[in-house]
């Protein structure tokens, strides 16, 4: 426990502490206060696009740099400081070692973040969160775009940091009496998804630094004048994104894999297919970067070779969704606030992969490109899968961190708005993009079909508002004045399922 | 039996009626492919194939859901509660 | 570990055999939409932020608007002056970028007649959500 809200420890004793479980609750805090901003920026963004017309937003520059901040904030600073959190915390419990390989260094890439994120917020750059040149080199106006790409380093070098140490505490760190095929399934997905940042990352390091040189005019990298070529550039920013988005997703099915055995009262049905399925889907993350390009008049060859590297990608997935399934076969599963997260967002992830399926075919690339259709495909992903994942696992360490026991029944109603808000949401963007709605539009013309469902998708967004204004306060309340959580079984599951949890912090 | 009927019906549906219509279509009104009939006609296949997989995958987790549940009056405790661990 | 396996083998062969099906009519499509026929006349597009303007063969020019016969096939050559832009006829499934140091090429035949809407599909600035134009096809 490092949060006990009733015997509160000096701040600055968790500020400038580096054991694994402090560096993980400061890397818990800031991604929930990253997810409540960018939260925000999201709704901004649906009241604005709620009717045609100005509402919210009185002018095209300011929704543009909305936009832009949302997704790099969801993204780099929610989504991967929330897994940082969960391996910080778990993987030194998981490899039964006392701390991550380096403490000091992993205190120093959490501590990176902050400044960064402050970068990325006070300059509020408007070129989305893919920076496409020629726009975000001749057209995007400084000092805002070179906040961005300076923000954007450092996060990618915290990232890197971060991926180093999980990599060698497993490897190398973990008890000689665990064999690594034993080792849990999440610690496995962090070792997948390290591995893939440490190919990955490196390659949009370049592609920011020639941003960067472009914008000062000392280079034309993107620019065809001086030889250069604008595509150059999303082939380098894909070739590590689609890997990126995996290194989103397999950390949130690592995190699924602790609780639905655990709530099933099973164990996993194969560890074995679990890792193979990790494994394969690192490899395979990295064949299929270029079906985010194929509208950008790529040969019918070379659109063939990536639809064919994003189809394998798919029976690696589909392999966590029948281990999933078989897992809960035959259990008795007790439906508490983090299993009902956990399947609800199996079942959003199988939408949101059957929705890419869709995508990944060539010629229906042509109706979805850039427009709502992919929006509401990867917000199935981040959201629905990811979000739910991560929250639902949030409320299943709540106790090991604070020592008490979050209101269940506020938990649940979290649930059921959340689920409903983003069937609601993301379901209607998909059809609202078959209408032909383009994504990233501050306004939009009086079509009929464009304004009712914008109009319904906005009332989703709303639903899903409430349902995380009941989280924060049930966090907090919870966290000051909650029950007492038994620390050998929380969730009263019956049975010693759980780890050690009582891990050493040397301050207690 | 009906099984292999349903199946089949898909199969044709999805597979044997739009190669052959392809291959042997000629094209007389208009001269030239309708670039919008066929790709449009390429994702309403696509999505029978989704949601036939999708009702399935879903139907299975909405059966398990409500057989599995703890509160099931047909609930029996698993093999791995005896033991107390997994 | 010790249980067999086999329901799972045999999900994942079905897996692949549904993406196999999915590749194959998508190849399929693709090939047959990329056939384009020897006479279709040349519409130069160009893009820039934030208005489209075309040419036809004979010369004409036209900005925000593009005059088309029904049945006639055309062919566009697409570029842009300054950022990347995406060129969208969404009814007739048209859509493809427009970017700066390169022509894009693409087909297709309007087989009714009546205005429809051009619009831009990739994020190009300030006026990006109002880069519109009308595509006009005259029954001949």
């Amino acid at each position: 426990m490092v949060l006990e809200l009733k015997r509160a420890r000096p701040v600055w004793q968790i500020m400038f502490s580096t054991h694994h479980t402090d560096v993980g609750l400061m890397y818990l805090i800031f991604s929930i206060l990253a997810m409540f901003i960018g939260g925000a920026m999201a709704i901004a963004l649906r009241v604005e696009l709620f009717a045609p017309g100005a509402q919210l937003i009185q002018d095209s520059m300011s929704y543009n740099r909305l936009f832009t901040a949302h997704g790099t904030t969801m993204i780099f600073l929610f989504l991967l400081p929330s897994a940082a959190a969960v391996g910080n915390y778990l993987v030194p419990i998981m490899v039964r070692y006392k701390d991550m390989a380096y403490p000091k260094l992993n205190a120093i890439a959490f501590w990176m973040i902050p400044p960064a994120a402050v970068l990325v917020w006070l300059g509020m750059a408007d070129f989305g969160w893919y920076a496409n040149p020629p726009y975000s080199v001749i057209s995007s106006p400084a000092p805002a775009a070179e906040m961005w790409i300076f923000g954007l380093k450092v996060l990618g070098v915290s990232s890197i940091l971060g991926s180093i140490n999980f990599v060698v505490t497993i490897l190398k760190c973990k008890h000689p009496d665990l064999s690594l095929g034993k080792v849990p399934l999440l610690a496995w997905s962090f070792l997948s998804s390290s591995i893939i940042v440490l190919a990955a990352m490196p390659t949009f390091a370049a592609a920011l630094l020639m941003l960067l040189t472009d914008r000062l005019g000392t280079t034309g990298f993107f620019n065809p004048a001086m030889g250069g070529d604008p595509i150059a550039y999303q082939h380098l920013f894909w070739f590590t994104f689609h890997p990126e988005v995996y290194v989103l997703v397999i950390p949130a099915i690592g995190m699924m894999y602790e609780i639905i055995p655990r709530f099933s009262r099973r164990p996993i049905f194969s560890q074995g297919s679990g890792v193979a399925a990790f494994v394969i889907l690192s490899l395979v993350a990295f064949a299929s970067w270029a079906h985010h390009m194929y509208a950008t008049g790529m040969t019918f060859t070379e659109k063939t070779v990536f639809m064919i590297g994003t189809l394998a990608a798919v029976p690696a997935s589909a392999m966590h969704v029948f281990n999933f399934l078989a897992t809960m076969w035959n259990g008795r599963i007790k439906f508490a606030t983090p299993m009902m997260w956990a399947v609800g967002g199996i079942a959003l992830f199988f939408a949101a992969g059957a929705g890419g399926v869709v995508n990944s075919a060539m010629p229906l690339d042509f109706i979805t490109h850039d427009s709502y259709w992919v929006v509401g495909h990867f917000h199935l992903f981040v959201f629905g899968t990811i979000a739910f994942g991560t929250i639902g696992f949030f409320y299943y360490i709540f106790p090991y961190v604070t020592g008490r026991m979050y209101n269940e029944k506020w938990g649940v109603v979290h649930f059921i708005l959340a689920f409903v808000g983003a069937c609601i949401t993301f379901f209607t963007q998909h059809i609202l993009g078959l209408f032909g709605m383009p994504r990233r539009i501050y306004d939009y013309p009086e079509i009929d079909s464009w304004v009712s469902m914008n109009a319904l998708i906005s009332v989703g967004a709303m639903i899903i508002l409430v349902g995380m204004c009941i989280f924060l306060v049930n966090l907090i309340y919870s966290a000051a004045k909650g029950k007492p959580a038994n620390l050998h079984d929380p969730f009263g599951l019956g049975g010693k399922y759980y780890y050690p949890y009582e891990q050493r912090n040397p301050h207690h | 039996m009906s099984k292999i009927f349903h199946l089949s019906i898909i199969i044709a549906t999805l597979c044997i009626i739009p190669t052959i219509s392809l291959v042997f279509a000629a094209e007389t009104t208009g001269e030239y492919l309708d670039r919008k009939a066929e790709i449009w006609n390429l994702f309403f296949r696509m999505m029978t194939v989704a949601f036939v997989v999708g009702g399935v995958i879903a139907g299975t987790m909405v059966w398990q859901v409500w057989r599995f549940r703890e509160s099931n009056p047909k609930a029996k405790p698993t093999p791995y509660e005896e033991k107390g661990e997994l | 570990m010790a249980h067999s396996n086999w329901a799972e083998w045999i999900y994942v062969a079905v897996v692949i055999a549904l993406l196999v099906y999915v590749g194959a009519e998508a190849w399929n499509i693709e090939n047959l939409i990329e056939h384009v026929p020897e006479d279709a006349e040349v519409i130069k597009v160009t893009a820039q932020q934030w208005f489209w303007s075309f040419e036809h063969e004979d010369g004409t020019k036209e900005v925000g608007e593009l005059h088309l016969k029904k049945d006639h096939a055309y062919k566009f050559e697409i570029e842009s002056k300054d950022v990347n832009h995406n060129f969208n006829i969404h009814e007739y499934v048209v859509l493809l970028d427009a970017v700066p140091g390169q022509i894009n090429t693409v087909w297709f035949s309007p087989n009714e007649a009546g205005e429809f809407d051009i619009q831009c599909r990739e994020y190009c600035g300030l006026i990006h959500y109002n880069m519109r134009a009308t595509l006009i096809v005259e029954d001949t």
